[in-house]
């Protein structure tokens, strides 16, 4: 059970020094993924839940993937580390760790780098702790199964994880059920820490919560960034978490890309009619009253997904093109990647405004 | 919000069921349940039809306990009576024996359970710590003493119910009376969650008594779940009778599955190699078992408020 | 573990044997013939002076509600039960203690053996779900919980007693043996033993297996499975330590609610292979009309089915921490 002994060391913005895995590449980024496809095999077809997803996370970055239920980007998310169900599979594509395709790894060689690379805090945390063992004793379990610390070692360290996330170490001895939802969601992040990860992933991390523990939970997060030079994924369909917390944003939509950029340039300008759609349906509390703005029709069902891009149906601005050619990613001057016929490679990014609905 | 009266719309009830069958038919598990049940309905109906009437000591043609042959296709048993015959004979027996009892167990428990779960409050805790306490009875010992005190009470009447004994059904009544809990407590869990849904409280807004509502609104609700646990109540009920049979309690007179199987112990039939006395009724209690317990099963997941899609 | 919670289960306990006495009682004053008839039917010679002793012992001369109940519940707690009709002179409780012995024997053992082979069967068919492993498992286990335990025994007698002579076909041990040595009487018992051993367990497993197989399932799908993986726990590790511990705790509740089911297949198992347990001697009590034994029988598993469930409760509190409180 012993793991390779990690050799490359990155040393971080502030002078902290991570260890890498042995196969790393030091001058890789963070992340990088490639073309990734991953398709479900149900009894009525193959759903191609992810066809086609690129993007890239950087150290220290906070990256969030925004879009409706369905978008795929849980499944994304899994897929990183190879956790689908039986029925999924990645057909296509590349995740590069450091420069370590984990896509195609078996998986045997996958356990390596799961927790102690790439750690996921599930939504609501209700049923995502085993509701018949202390707080502390899972905790431990990480860091005695993976990192082979002796159990003491292993709940004093448990102890300090807790007091990082703000939870009392006496309170380690509580069960889950024992715990506010707030508390448990601390928990489980103090439980994906336990092996020291590059990137936690968090899905749907505040869902669950009401805005008061939202609010906590999400500074705490930005908290650890901080001191630990950790890196973020954000999962979520609640763009007011991502436009706090996060630094560039993938928003995802059946399967595939529209808008991939920092949040500052794509929460001003939007370009792709998805993404203007979806922040037009958040209500503006300055704004004038009005009714909300909603996204006529629904998904595609993606065990046949539409020829073309995948808004077409539901988009206001669609042309012809659209509803046969999968639209390329173009890179716009100020680094916001999109997907769609309405900025062709070469287009110089002016947003074209997809009109308001009369109401 | 617009307000629109609260409609029940009002379903024939076998358009439901057929709706039903035909989901019922497409899975794998429904389809060989409902087979094999078809087949065993068919030889309850009319036994005589296929291998005319039920033979006794007095018509019996055939050599003491031999095995298959041509004219006796599953052997005989020690008085020289076809096997064949008695095994599709006792079919209806145990078949209509299973009826009557499931018929008897899911009226009593559907009521408690219905009212228990409507009414609440203290009945509701008397009936349950009721149906708690037969739960956790032994039941099978329970109709193993009842059933001769009934029978010593009732007397030597020999009418007949359905063309069935009255010493059958004395087993009925007691299979009855102590298999209702299970049913009771399930129906009255489902009877709680319907009470709770908006339309029963507006019902009673609009005045309607209580009985109004348990008829039009929390019946209609229950049946299908009603329906799923009488399935596997059956398959309950022929065990619990050919177990009641098969220890002695059972009529020689009319020969269900269990008193055929009773009859093959006493004379010894799997120290003798005699494999025909005992395989052919034990194949068919186990095929009853089985359909009844594919298609509950099926029924059930179905049936499942947690599955079924929001209409 | 909260004392309040141990309290409250075996008050509850109590309660119901106290109801299943009450059964009991109302059953003995529904029985044909009058009372102390019955109850001394068996016993010769008797006395006018033992029938006076009689009435007042169990207060047939009093009112039915309290007294006689009071009398009966206190005859019961001494553990008299009356005398059998068919042992003549003997106590039902003395008749009742020669033949719990086997019974425990039989099925306790088998117990065991279904629950470690059952349990252990349905978690690794459940965790192989949709595999060929699980289907044939899933098929062998829905066949045995069709078939009547009896049935079960009267197939393998056929084929391992009359037909491969491997085994002997009734009783316990065999009648008018002289054995040279303990060792010798072990032998010859657990010759006797395996087939309504195999009986017994084989229909339990067939249960156990299905109940924990469903149990596996829906726990696998549940996000602490999930998480555990991504833990990057091994196999082994995420089955024993989280899926495991909480599949067990609606399995142990179903076990101790089958219970009674059960014994309705143990007790034909003791009939078909003639074991001298409380099976067969309910059976033998029901055809001699035997009132007091077969309810002394009645009484004393009805109990064990109670202490079974109450037994069942504290495993479960002590499996769950979520009902401690």
């Amino acid at each position: 059970m012993t793991q390779p002994e990690p050799a490359a060391v990155a040393i971080l913005e502030d002078g902290q020094v991570r260890k890498l895995p042995r196969l790393a590449d030091p001058t890789a980024p963070l992340l990088e993924v490639e073309n990734l496809k991953t398709h479900f095999t149900l009894e009525s077809g193959m759903v191609h839940a992810v066809d086609g997803v690129s993007f890239r996370l950087d150290q220290g970055e906070a990256l969030g993937i925004a879009g409706e239920s369905g978008c795929g980007k849980t499944t994304t998310a899994l897929s990183l580390v190879q956790l689908l169900p039986p029925n999924g599979r990645i057909v296509e594509g590349t995740v590069r760790l450091y420069g370590i395709d984990l896509a195609g790894k078996s998986e045997n060689a996958m356990r390596r780098y799961r927790w102690r690379e790439i750690a996921i805090v599930f939504q609501g945390a209700m049923n995502a702790l085993n509701p018949v063992r202390r707080i502390r004793d899972q905790i431990a379990e990480p860091i005695v199964e993976r990192l082979g610390a002796d159990p003491k070692a292993a709940r004093r360290r448990a102890g300090d994880l807790l007091e990082l996330v703000g939870i009392p170490r006496a309170r380690g001895s509580a069960y889950p059920h024992e715990l506010s939802g707030g508390m448990r969601q601390r928990a489980m992040i103090a439980m994906a820490l336990a092996c020291d990860p590059a990137i936690i992933i968090g899905d749907e991390p505040t869902t669950a919560l009401d805005v008061m523990v939202q609010a906590q939970i999400l500074e705490l997060l930005e908290r650890l960034r901080a001191q630990l030079g950790l890196s973020l994924i954000l999962i979520t369909h609640d763009l007011s978490v991502i436009a706090e917390t996060c630094d560039r944003v993938l928003i995802m939509y059946a399967g595939r890309i529209a808008e991939d950029g920092r949040v500052a340039d794509l929460f001003s300008k939007p370009r792709h009619p998805y993404t203007q759609k979806l922040l037009a349906a958040f209500p503006n509390i300055h704004a004038d009253r009005r009714t909300l703005d909603t996204i006529p029709g629904s998904p595609p069902d993606l065990r046949n997904p539409p020829p073309g891009c995948r808004f077409a149906p539901r988009c206001a601005l669609a042309m012809d093109i659209c509803r046969v050619e999968v639209p390329g990613a173009t890179i716009l001057p100020d680094g916001v990647r999109v997907e769609c016929h309405l900025y062709p490679a070469g287009s110089d990014g002016t947003p074209i405004l997809v009109p308001a609905d009369v109401t | 919000m617009t307000t629109a009266a609260i409609v029940i719309p009002r379903r024939r009830p076998w358009t439901g069921a057929i709706e039903l069958l035909g989901q019922l038919v497409l899975r794998p598990a429904g389809l060989v349940g409902l087979a094999i049940l078809l087949v065993l309905t068919a030889l309850s109906i009319a036994p005589s039809f296929f291998v005319g009437p039920i033979q006794t000591a007095v018509t019996a043609t055939g050599p003491r306990l031999s095995p298959p042959s041509i004219d006796f296709l599953l052997g005989t048993d020690q008085l020289g009576r076809s096997m064949l015959n008695l095994t599709v004979h006792g079919t209806r027996i145990s078949m209509v024996i299973g009826l009557i009892a499931t018929v008897i167990t899911v009226l009593i428990g559907a009521v408690i359970g219905i009212v228990s779960g409507y009414v609440g409050g203290r009945l509701d805790a008397v009936l349950m710590r009721i149906t708690d306490f037969f739960l956790v009875l032994p039941t099978f010992v329970l109709a193993l003493i009842l059933t001769p005190i009934i029978r010593d009470l009732v007397g030597n009447a020999t009418a007949e119910v359905f063309g069935i004994r009255m010493t059958l059904i004395v087993i009925i009544v007691v299979i009855g009376i102590t298999s209702w809990a299970s049913t009771a407590r399930i129906i009255r869990s489902q009877t709680l969650s319907i009470r709770e849904r908006a339309f029963v409280d507006r019902a009673r807004v609009i005045g309607a008594g209580g009985g109004h509502i348990m008829r039009r609104h929390v019946l209609p609700n229950v049946i299908n779940l009603i329906v799923a646990n009488a399935v596997l109540t059956f398959a309950g009920a022929v065990l619990t009778e050919t177990t009641l049979s098969f220890v002695g309690l059972g009529d020689p007179f009319q020969p269900s599955w269990g008193q055929l199987l009773e009859a093959a112990r006493a004379v010894g039939a799997p120290g003798l190699g005699a494999w025909w006395y005992f395989v052919p009724p034990g194949v068919g209690i186990v095929l009853v078992v089985l359909a009844f317990t594919l298609v509950g099963s099926a029924l059930d997941d179905l049936l499942n408020p947690r599955r079924r899609r929001a209409p | 573990m909260g004392g309040r919670f141990l309290g409250r289960k075996a008050a509850s306990a109590a309660i119901t044997i106290l109801a299943i006495i009450l059964v009991n009682f109302l059953l003995f004053r529904l029985m044909p013939g009058s009372p102390e008839r019955i109850i001394l039917r068996g016993v010769p010679n008797v006395t006018e002076q033992q029938r006076v002793a009689l009435r007042e012992r169990w207060g047939l001369n009093d009112p039915i509600f309290p007294d006689q109940f009071v009398k009966y519940l206190g005859a019961t707690a001494t553990g008299d039960l009356g005398y059998s009709f068919v042992a003549r002179g003997q106590t039902v409780a003395a008749v009742i203690g020669q033949r719990i012995g086997p019974t425990l024997l039989l099925f306790g053992l088998g117990e065991i053996l279904a629950i470690l082979i059952g349990l252990a069967l349905g978690a690794y068919s459940g965790w192989k779900r949709g595999t060929a492993v699980d289907y044939v498992g899933n098929g062998i286990s829905l066949v045995l919980y069709s078939t009547p335990y009896f049935l079960l025994g009267m197939a393998l007698l056929l084929v391992f007693s009359t037909g491969l002579r491997w085994f002997p076909t009734f009783g316990m041990l065999t009648a008018g043996r002289i054995y040279a040595s303990p060792l010798d009487l072990l032998a010859d018992l657990a010759f006797h033993l395996t087939l309504p051993l195999l009986t017994v367990s084989l229909g339990l497993v067939g249960q156990y297996s299905i109940l924990m197989r469903s149990s596996i399932v829906e726990t696998l799908s549940e996000d602490y499975v999930t998480t555990a993986r991504a833990m990057g726990l091994q196999d082994g590790r995420v089955l024993t330590g989280h899926a495991l511990p909480n599949a067990l705790l609606p399995t142990v509740s179903l076990v101790a609610i089958n219970l009674g089911y059960v014994i309705a297949g143990a007790i034909t198992v003791e009939v078909v292979f003639n074991w001298p347990g409380l099976g067969t001697l309910a059976v033998e009590a029901l055809t001699a009309r035997d009132y007091p034994v077969l309810q002394g029988v009645f009484l004393l598993l009805s109990i064990s089915v109670v202490l079974a469930n109450l037994l069942a409760d504290v495993v479960y509190g002590f499996l769950d921490p979520r009902v401690r409180t």
